[in-house]
Protein backbone atom coordinates (compact mmCIF):
# COMPACT_ATOMS: atom_id res chain seq x y z
CA UNK A 1 0.00 0.00 0.00
CA UNK A 2 1.36 3.42 -1.02
CA UNK A 3 0.26 6.31 1.16
CA UNK A 4 0.81 10.06 0.96
CA UNK A 5 3.99 11.01 2.83
CA UNK A 6 4.65 14.58 4.00
CA UNK A 7 7.95 15.81 2.56
CA UNK A 8 9.54 18.85 0.96
CA UNK A 9 10.28 17.60 -2.57
CA UNK A 10 9.55 19.61 -5.71
CA UNK A 11 6.50 17.45 -6.40
CA UNK A 12 5.11 18.19 -2.94
CA UNK A 13 5.27 21.93 -3.69
CA UNK A 14 3.43 21.63 -7.02
CA UNK A 15 -0.28 22.32 -7.36
CA UNK A 16 -2.20 19.00 -7.63
CA UNK A 17 -3.66 20.13 -10.96
CA UNK A 18 -0.26 20.47 -12.60
CA UNK A 19 0.73 17.04 -11.22
CA UNK A 20 -2.45 15.55 -12.72
CA UNK A 21 -1.61 17.27 -16.02
CA UNK A 22 1.89 15.71 -16.03
CA UNK A 23 0.40 12.30 -15.17
CA UNK A 24 -2.12 12.52 -18.02
CA UNK A 25 0.50 13.85 -20.45
CA UNK A 26 2.90 11.07 -19.52
CA UNK A 27 0.22 8.39 -19.96
CA UNK A 28 -0.78 9.78 -23.36
CA UNK A 29 2.86 9.98 -24.51
CA UNK A 30 3.81 6.53 -23.17
CA UNK A 31 0.73 4.78 -24.55
CA UNK A 32 1.13 6.28 -28.04
CA UNK A 33 4.75 5.14 -28.56
CA UNK A 34 6.14 1.61 -28.34
CA UNK A 35 9.51 2.10 -30.04
CA UNK A 36 12.50 1.18 -27.84
CA UNK A 37 13.86 4.75 -28.19
CA UNK A 38 10.65 6.35 -26.93
CA UNK A 39 10.49 3.84 -24.09
CA UNK A 40 14.05 4.73 -23.10
CA UNK A 41 13.07 8.42 -22.97
CA UNK A 42 10.00 7.54 -20.89
CA UNK A 43 12.17 5.41 -18.58
CA UNK A 44 14.59 8.31 -18.01
CA UNK A 45 11.70 10.69 -17.31
CA UNK A 46 10.09 8.16 -14.92
CA UNK A 47 13.45 7.77 -13.14
CA UNK A 48 13.81 11.56 -12.83
CA UNK A 49 10.26 11.91 -11.46
CA UNK A 50 10.75 9.06 -8.97
CA UNK A 51 14.08 10.42 -7.73
CA UNK A 52 12.81 13.99 -7.29
CA UNK A 53 9.71 12.73 -5.47
CA UNK A 54 11.77 10.21 -3.41
CA UNK A 55 9.54 7.26 -4.34
CA UNK A 56 10.96 3.96 -2.97
CA UNK A 57 11.20 1.66 -6.05
CA UNK A 58 11.18 -1.66 -4.21
CA UNK A 59 8.14 -0.88 -2.06
CA UNK A 60 6.29 0.55 -5.06
CA UNK A 61 6.87 -2.58 -7.16
CA UNK A 62 5.77 -4.72 -4.21
CA UNK A 63 2.55 -2.70 -3.93
CA UNK A 64 1.79 -3.19 -7.63
CA UNK A 65 2.62 -6.94 -7.58
CA UNK A 66 -0.84 -8.03 -8.75
CA UNK A 67 -0.60 -5.73 -11.78
CA UNK A 68 2.93 -7.01 -12.41
CA UNK A 69 1.69 -10.61 -12.60
CA UNK A 70 -0.89 -9.65 -15.26
CA UNK A 71 1.66 -7.50 -17.13
CA UNK A 72 3.99 -10.51 -17.38
CA UNK A 73 1.15 -12.94 -18.17
CA UNK A 74 -0.04 -10.87 -21.18
CA UNK A 75 3.14 -11.17 -23.30
CA UNK A 76 3.53 -14.83 -22.22
CA UNK A 77 0.06 -15.71 -23.53
CA UNK A 78 0.88 -14.20 -26.95
CA UNK A 79 4.10 -16.26 -27.30
CA UNK A 80 2.08 -19.47 -26.97
CA UNK A 81 0.32 -20.85 -30.01
CA UNK A 82 -1.92 -23.87 -30.54
CA UNK A 83 0.30 -25.88 -32.86
CA UNK A 84 3.85 -25.82 -34.16
CA UNK A 85 6.06 -24.05 -33.14
CA UNK A 86 4.03 -23.85 -29.85
CA UNK A 87 6.33 -21.18 -28.46
CA UNK A 88 7.23 -18.12 -30.55
CA UNK A 89 9.15 -15.52 -28.51
CA UNK A 90 9.14 -12.95 -31.36
CA UNK A 91 5.33 -12.71 -31.03
CA UNK A 92 5.76 -11.55 -27.44
CA UNK A 93 8.14 -8.62 -28.07
CA UNK A 94 5.45 -6.06 -28.95
CA UNK A 95 3.22 -6.98 -26.00
CA UNK A 96 6.26 -7.04 -23.66
CA UNK A 97 7.16 -3.46 -24.65
CA UNK A 98 3.50 -2.49 -24.20
CA UNK A 99 3.49 -4.06 -20.72
CA UNK A 100 6.66 -2.19 -19.85
CA UNK A 101 5.20 1.25 -20.72
CA UNK A 102 2.13 0.43 -18.63
CA UNK A 103 4.47 -0.24 -15.70
CA UNK A 104 6.13 3.17 -16.24
CA UNK A 105 2.74 4.93 -16.02
CA UNK A 106 2.05 3.11 -12.74
CA UNK A 107 5.40 4.27 -11.31
CA UNK A 108 4.71 7.91 -12.25
CA UNK A 109 1.33 7.56 -10.57
CA UNK A 110 3.06 6.36 -7.40
CA UNK A 111 4.90 9.69 -7.38
CA UNK A 112 1.54 11.50 -7.53
CA UNK A 113 0.15 9.46 -4.63
CA UNK A 114 3.24 9.97 -2.47
CA UNK A 115 3.29 13.75 -3.00
CA UNK A 116 -0.41 14.69 -2.89
CA UNK A 117 -2.59 14.81 0.25
CA UNK A 118 -6.16 13.60 -0.24
CA UNK A 119 -7.77 16.98 0.51
CA UNK A 120 -5.67 18.57 -2.24
CA UNK A 121 -6.85 15.94 -4.74
CA UNK A 122 -10.40 16.53 -3.59
CA UNK A 123 -10.06 20.30 -3.99
CA UNK A 124 -8.47 19.85 -7.44
CA UNK A 125 -11.33 17.62 -8.61
CA UNK A 126 -13.95 19.94 -7.16
CA UNK A 127 -12.37 22.99 -8.83
CA UNK A 128 -11.96 21.24 -12.17
CA UNK A 129 -15.45 19.71 -12.43
CA UNK A 130 -17.97 22.56 -12.23
CA UNK A 131 -21.33 22.70 -10.47
CA UNK A 132 -23.14 20.24 -8.25
CA UNK A 133 -21.58 17.02 -9.69
CA UNK A 134 -18.13 18.38 -8.77
CA UNK A 135 -19.29 19.20 -5.23
CA UNK A 136 -20.77 15.74 -4.66
CA UNK A 137 -17.71 14.08 -6.20
CA UNK A 138 -15.37 16.04 -3.92
CA UNK A 139 -17.38 15.26 -0.78
CA UNK A 140 -17.90 11.65 -1.88
CA UNK A 141 -14.16 11.02 -2.32
CA UNK A 142 -13.55 12.33 1.19
CA UNK A 143 -16.26 9.98 2.53
CA UNK A 144 -14.78 6.96 0.72
CA UNK A 145 -11.39 7.67 2.33
CA UNK A 146 -13.04 8.09 5.74
CA UNK A 147 -15.18 4.94 5.60
CA UNK A 148 -12.78 2.60 3.80
CA UNK A 149 -11.07 1.42 7.03
CA UNK A 150 -14.46 1.22 8.80
CA UNK A 151 -16.02 -1.02 6.15
CA UNK A 152 -12.84 -3.10 5.91
CA UNK A 153 -13.15 -3.73 9.64
CA UNK A 154 -16.85 -4.60 9.11
CA UNK A 155 -15.98 -7.19 6.45
CA UNK A 156 -13.24 -8.62 8.66
CA UNK A 157 -15.69 -8.93 11.57
CA UNK A 158 -18.22 -10.68 9.32
CA UNK A 159 -15.61 -13.13 8.04
CA UNK A 160 -14.29 -13.86 11.54
CA UNK A 161 -17.82 -14.42 12.84
CA UNK A 162 -18.53 -16.77 9.93
CA UNK A 163 -15.28 -18.68 10.54
CA UNK A 164 -16.09 -19.02 14.26
CA UNK A 165 -19.43 -20.65 13.29
CA UNK A 166 -17.73 -23.06 10.86
CA UNK A 167 -18.83 -20.87 7.92
CA UNK A 168 -15.63 -21.90 6.14
CA UNK A 169 -17.13 -25.39 5.76
CA UNK A 170 -20.08 -24.02 3.79
CA UNK A 171 -20.36 -23.61 0.04
CA UNK A 172 -18.69 -20.68 -1.73
CA UNK A 173 -22.14 -19.42 -2.82
CA UNK A 174 -23.45 -19.32 0.74
CA UNK A 175 -20.32 -17.56 1.96
CA UNK A 176 -20.41 -14.96 -0.81
CA UNK A 177 -24.12 -14.20 -0.35
CA UNK A 178 -23.85 -14.02 3.46
CA UNK A 179 -20.88 -11.67 3.21
CA UNK A 180 -22.80 -9.59 0.64
CA UNK A 181 -26.02 -9.29 2.68
CA UNK A 182 -24.25 -8.49 5.95
CA UNK A 183 -21.70 -6.16 4.37
CA UNK A 184 -24.29 -4.20 2.41
CA UNK A 185 -26.84 -3.93 5.24
CA UNK A 186 -24.15 -2.71 7.63
CA UNK A 187 -22.93 -0.20 5.04
CA UNK A 188 -26.49 1.08 4.42
CA UNK A 189 -27.21 1.36 8.17
CA UNK A 190 -24.07 3.45 8.49
CA UNK A 191 -25.09 5.49 5.42
CA UNK A 192 -28.53 6.30 6.84
CA UNK A 193 -26.99 7.46 10.13
CA UNK A 194 -24.39 9.45 8.17
CA UNK A 195 -27.11 11.12 6.06
CA UNK A 196 -28.90 12.25 9.23
CA UNK A 197 -25.66 13.55 10.71
CA UNK A 198 -24.79 15.39 7.47
CA UNK A 199 -28.20 17.07 7.39
CA UNK A 200 -27.87 18.03 11.06
CA UNK A 201 -24.57 19.72 10.13
CA UNK A 202 -26.10 21.62 7.17
CA UNK A 203 -24.49 19.60 4.34
CA UNK A 204 -24.54 22.25 1.61
CA UNK A 205 -23.76 22.86 -2.03
CA UNK A 206 -21.36 25.70 -1.14
CA UNK A 207 -18.84 24.54 1.49
CA UNK A 208 -15.43 26.02 2.29
CA UNK A 209 -12.50 24.34 0.55
CA UNK A 210 -8.75 24.53 1.06
CA UNK A 211 -7.34 27.20 -1.24
CA UNK A 212 -5.22 26.03 -4.17
CA UNK A 213 -2.94 28.38 -6.05
CA UNK A 214 -0.51 27.99 -8.91
CA UNK A 215 3.05 29.18 -8.27
CA UNK A 216 6.11 29.65 -10.45
CA UNK A 217 7.16 25.97 -10.13
CA UNK A 218 3.89 24.96 -11.81
CA UNK A 219 4.86 26.62 -15.09
CA UNK A 220 7.57 24.07 -16.04
CA UNK A 221 5.26 21.23 -14.90
CA UNK A 222 2.54 22.40 -17.30
CA UNK A 223 5.12 22.91 -20.04
CA UNK A 224 6.27 19.30 -19.51
CA UNK A 225 2.67 18.05 -19.64
CA UNK A 226 2.08 20.00 -22.88
CA UNK A 227 5.31 18.70 -24.43
CA UNK A 228 4.36 15.12 -23.53
CA UNK A 229 0.94 15.49 -25.17
CA UNK A 230 2.50 17.06 -28.28
CA UNK A 231 5.02 14.20 -28.51
CA UNK A 232 2.13 12.08 -29.79
CA UNK A 233 2.51 13.94 -33.11
CA UNK A 234 6.14 12.82 -33.49
CA UNK B 1 -12.60 41.43 -0.34
CA UNK B 2 -14.82 38.48 -1.24
CA UNK B 3 -13.03 35.26 -2.11
CA UNK B 4 -14.39 32.23 -3.95
CA UNK B 5 -14.76 30.51 -0.59
CA UNK B 6 -17.05 33.18 0.90
CA UNK B 7 -20.81 32.82 0.55
CA UNK B 8 -23.73 35.00 1.62
CA UNK B 9 -25.95 32.04 2.53
CA UNK B 10 -25.95 28.27 2.91
CA UNK B 11 -27.53 26.32 0.06
CA UNK B 12 -28.64 23.07 1.72
CA UNK B 13 -28.63 19.78 -0.15
CA UNK B 14 -32.10 18.20 -0.39
CA UNK B 15 -32.75 15.43 2.18
CA UNK B 16 -33.56 12.73 -0.41
CA UNK B 17 -30.33 13.52 -2.26
CA UNK B 18 -28.31 13.37 0.98
CA UNK B 19 -29.68 9.88 1.76
CA UNK B 20 -28.94 8.49 -1.69
CA UNK B 21 -25.58 10.23 -1.77
CA UNK B 22 -24.55 8.78 1.62
CA UNK B 23 -25.57 5.29 0.48
CA UNK B 24 -23.67 5.74 -2.79
CA UNK B 25 -20.55 6.90 -0.93
CA UNK B 26 -20.68 4.00 1.54
CA UNK B 27 -21.26 1.48 -1.23
CA UNK B 28 -18.22 2.94 -3.01
CA UNK B 29 -16.23 2.42 0.20
CA UNK B 30 -17.62 -1.15 0.43
CA UNK B 31 -16.43 -1.70 -3.15
CA UNK B 32 -12.97 -0.55 -2.04
CA UNK B 33 -13.08 -2.74 1.08
CA UNK B 34 -14.15 -5.76 -1.03
CA UNK B 35 -10.75 -5.74 -2.72
CA UNK B 36 -9.40 -7.64 0.30
CA UNK B 37 -12.46 -9.94 0.57
CA UNK B 38 -11.07 -12.66 -1.66
CA UNK B 39 -12.45 -16.10 -2.35
CA UNK B 40 -9.99 -18.91 -3.01
CA UNK B 41 -9.97 -19.70 -6.72
CA UNK B 42 -7.27 -21.84 -8.33
CA UNK B 43 -7.57 -20.76 -11.99
CA UNK B 44 -6.55 -17.14 -11.69
CA UNK B 45 -3.16 -15.41 -11.34
CA UNK B 46 -4.80 -12.46 -9.52
CA UNK B 47 -6.99 -12.99 -6.44
CA UNK B 48 -10.74 -13.15 -7.10
CA UNK B 49 -12.56 -10.49 -5.09
CA UNK B 50 -16.21 -9.84 -4.38
CA UNK B 51 -16.07 -6.53 -6.32
CA UNK B 52 -18.29 -7.66 -9.19
CA UNK B 53 -20.91 -8.61 -6.57
CA UNK B 54 -20.77 -5.05 -5.23
CA UNK B 55 -21.24 -3.67 -8.78
CA UNK B 56 -24.38 -5.85 -9.11
CA UNK B 57 -25.65 -4.66 -5.72
CA UNK B 58 -25.06 -1.01 -6.72
CA UNK B 59 -27.36 -1.37 -9.73
CA UNK B 60 -29.89 -3.43 -7.76
CA UNK B 61 -30.20 -1.30 -4.63
CA UNK B 62 -29.19 2.22 -5.71
CA UNK B 63 -30.75 2.15 -9.17
CA UNK B 64 -29.16 3.16 -12.47
CA UNK B 65 -28.15 6.75 -11.64
CA UNK B 66 -26.89 6.49 -8.07
CA UNK B 67 -25.53 3.00 -8.68
CA UNK B 68 -23.36 4.24 -11.55
CA UNK B 69 -22.46 7.35 -9.53
CA UNK B 70 -21.39 5.16 -6.63
CA UNK B 71 -19.03 3.04 -8.71
CA UNK B 72 -17.78 6.23 -10.41
CA UNK B 73 -17.03 7.60 -6.94
CA UNK B 74 -15.06 4.44 -6.18
CA UNK B 75 -12.94 5.00 -9.31
CA UNK B 76 -12.44 8.70 -8.46
CA UNK B 77 -11.35 7.89 -4.90
CA UNK B 78 -8.94 5.30 -6.29
CA UNK B 79 -7.57 7.83 -8.76
CA UNK B 80 -7.07 10.26 -5.87
CA UNK B 81 -4.87 7.64 -4.18
CA UNK B 82 -7.18 5.49 -2.02
CA UNK B 83 -5.84 1.90 -1.90
CA UNK B 84 -9.00 0.45 -3.46
CA UNK B 85 -7.76 -1.29 -6.61
CA UNK B 86 -6.52 -4.88 -6.85
CA UNK B 87 -3.57 -5.53 -4.54
CA UNK B 88 -4.59 -2.44 -2.49
CA UNK B 89 -3.12 0.07 -4.93
CA UNK B 90 -4.39 3.49 -5.95
CA UNK B 91 -3.45 6.51 -8.02
CA UNK B 92 -4.42 7.82 -11.45
CA UNK B 93 -1.95 5.53 -13.25
CA UNK B 94 -3.94 2.42 -12.37
CA UNK B 95 -6.91 3.70 -14.37
CA UNK B 96 -4.68 4.82 -17.23
CA UNK B 97 -2.46 1.81 -17.73
CA UNK B 98 -3.32 -1.19 -15.57
CA UNK B 99 -3.91 -4.20 -17.85
CA UNK B 100 -7.26 -4.89 -16.19
CA UNK B 101 -8.38 -1.25 -16.00
CA UNK B 102 -10.94 -1.95 -18.76
CA UNK B 103 -12.99 -3.83 -16.17
CA UNK B 104 -12.79 -0.85 -13.82
CA UNK B 105 -13.94 1.57 -16.54
CA UNK B 106 -16.91 -0.63 -17.47
CA UNK B 107 -18.07 -1.23 -13.86
CA UNK B 108 -20.11 2.04 -13.65
CA UNK B 109 -21.76 1.29 -17.01
CA UNK B 110 -22.54 -2.25 -15.81
CA UNK B 111 -24.16 -0.85 -12.65
CA UNK B 112 -26.18 1.54 -14.87
CA UNK B 113 -27.35 -1.31 -17.11
CA UNK B 114 -28.24 -3.59 -14.18
CA UNK B 115 -30.20 -0.70 -12.63
CA UNK B 116 -32.01 0.20 -15.86
CA UNK B 117 -33.08 -3.38 -16.58
CA UNK B 118 -34.13 -4.24 -13.00
CA UNK B 119 -35.89 -0.95 -12.19
CA UNK B 120 -37.20 -0.42 -15.75
CA UNK B 121 -36.28 3.26 -15.61
CA UNK B 122 -35.06 5.79 -13.09
CA UNK B 123 -37.69 5.29 -10.33
CA UNK B 124 -36.57 2.65 -7.81
CA UNK B 125 -38.61 -0.42 -6.97
CA UNK B 126 -37.86 -3.19 -4.47
CA UNK B 127 -35.67 -5.74 -6.31
CA UNK B 128 -37.32 -8.55 -4.28
CA UNK B 129 -40.62 -7.81 -6.13
CA UNK B 130 -38.99 -7.85 -9.59
CA UNK B 131 -39.50 -11.11 -11.58
CA UNK B 132 -36.47 -13.39 -11.30
CA UNK B 133 -36.01 -13.48 -15.09
CA UNK B 134 -35.66 -9.69 -15.20
CA UNK B 135 -33.02 -9.74 -12.45
CA UNK B 136 -31.08 -12.50 -14.21
CA UNK B 137 -31.30 -10.62 -17.54
CA UNK B 138 -30.01 -7.41 -15.92
CA UNK B 139 -27.09 -9.13 -14.17
CA UNK B 140 -26.15 -11.07 -17.31
CA UNK B 141 -26.15 -7.91 -19.42
CA UNK B 142 -23.96 -6.17 -16.84
CA UNK B 143 -21.53 -9.08 -16.67
CA UNK B 144 -21.19 -9.41 -20.46
CA UNK B 145 -20.54 -5.68 -20.67
CA UNK B 146 -17.66 -5.88 -18.16
CA UNK B 147 -16.13 -8.76 -20.13
CA UNK B 148 -16.35 -6.80 -23.38
CA UNK B 149 -14.78 -3.73 -21.76
CA UNK B 150 -12.08 -5.66 -19.91
CA UNK B 151 -11.10 -7.81 -22.88
CA UNK B 152 -10.93 -5.02 -25.45
CA UNK B 153 -8.91 -2.78 -23.10
CA UNK B 154 -6.39 -5.57 -22.47
CA UNK B 155 -6.13 -6.33 -26.21
CA UNK B 156 -5.56 -2.63 -26.99
CA UNK B 157 -3.06 -1.97 -24.17
CA UNK B 158 -0.91 -5.06 -24.50
CA UNK B 159 -1.39 -5.41 -28.26
CA UNK B 160 -2.80 -8.94 -28.30
CA UNK B 161 -5.71 -10.29 -30.31
CA UNK B 162 -9.18 -10.28 -28.68
CA UNK B 163 -9.09 -14.08 -28.31
CA UNK B 164 -5.73 -14.03 -26.53
CA UNK B 165 -7.00 -11.21 -24.31
CA UNK B 166 -10.13 -13.19 -23.44
CA UNK B 167 -7.99 -16.23 -22.55
CA UNK B 168 -5.82 -14.06 -20.28
CA UNK B 169 -8.36 -11.91 -18.43
CA UNK B 170 -11.95 -13.04 -19.04
CA UNK B 171 -12.53 -16.77 -19.57
CA UNK B 172 -10.72 -17.96 -16.39
CA UNK B 173 -13.05 -15.76 -14.32
CA UNK B 174 -16.39 -16.91 -15.78
CA UNK B 175 -17.13 -19.57 -13.10
CA UNK B 176 -16.26 -17.19 -10.25
CA UNK B 177 -18.42 -14.43 -11.75
CA UNK B 178 -21.37 -16.80 -12.22
CA UNK B 179 -21.00 -17.61 -8.51
CA UNK B 180 -21.19 -13.88 -7.70
CA UNK B 181 -24.25 -13.57 -9.93
CA UNK B 182 -25.91 -16.41 -8.02
CA UNK B 183 -24.97 -14.70 -4.74
CA UNK B 184 -26.60 -11.45 -5.94
CA UNK B 185 -29.78 -13.37 -6.77
CA UNK B 186 -29.79 -15.04 -3.33
CA UNK B 187 -29.39 -11.60 -1.72
CA UNK B 188 -32.26 -10.12 -3.78
CA UNK B 189 -34.62 -13.03 -3.05
CA UNK B 190 -33.84 -12.87 0.69
CA UNK B 191 -35.44 -9.39 0.74
CA UNK B 192 -33.08 -8.47 3.60
CA UNK B 193 -32.11 -5.07 2.19
CA UNK B 194 -34.38 -2.10 1.43
CA UNK B 195 -33.97 0.58 -1.19
CA UNK B 196 -34.38 4.21 -0.04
Amino acid sequence: MLPYEPDDTLAHRLDPRSKLAVQMGFAIAALSHTTPGALLACTLLTGAIMVTTRVPLGRTLAAYRVALVVLVAGPLVTTLSLGSPWLDPSEGVGPALASYRALLVLLVSAAYVRSTPVRDSRAAIQRTIPGKPGRLLGAGIALVFRFLPVLRADLRTIREAMAARLGTERSALERASTTGVLGLSRAFTRADRLALAMQARCFSWNPTLPTLSFSRVDVPAFALAGALVLSVLL
Amino acid sequence: MKTENEHESVELVDGAVVRQFARAALLAALMGAAVVATIPYPLSPAPVTLQVLVVFLAGLYLGPLWGAASIGLYLAAGAAGAPVFSGMTGGPGVLLSEPTAGFLWTFPIAALVVGLVVHRGLALRDPADVPLATVVAGLTAGLILTYVGGTSWFAWLIGTSLTEAAVAVAIPFVPADLLKMAAAIVIVRSGAIDTV
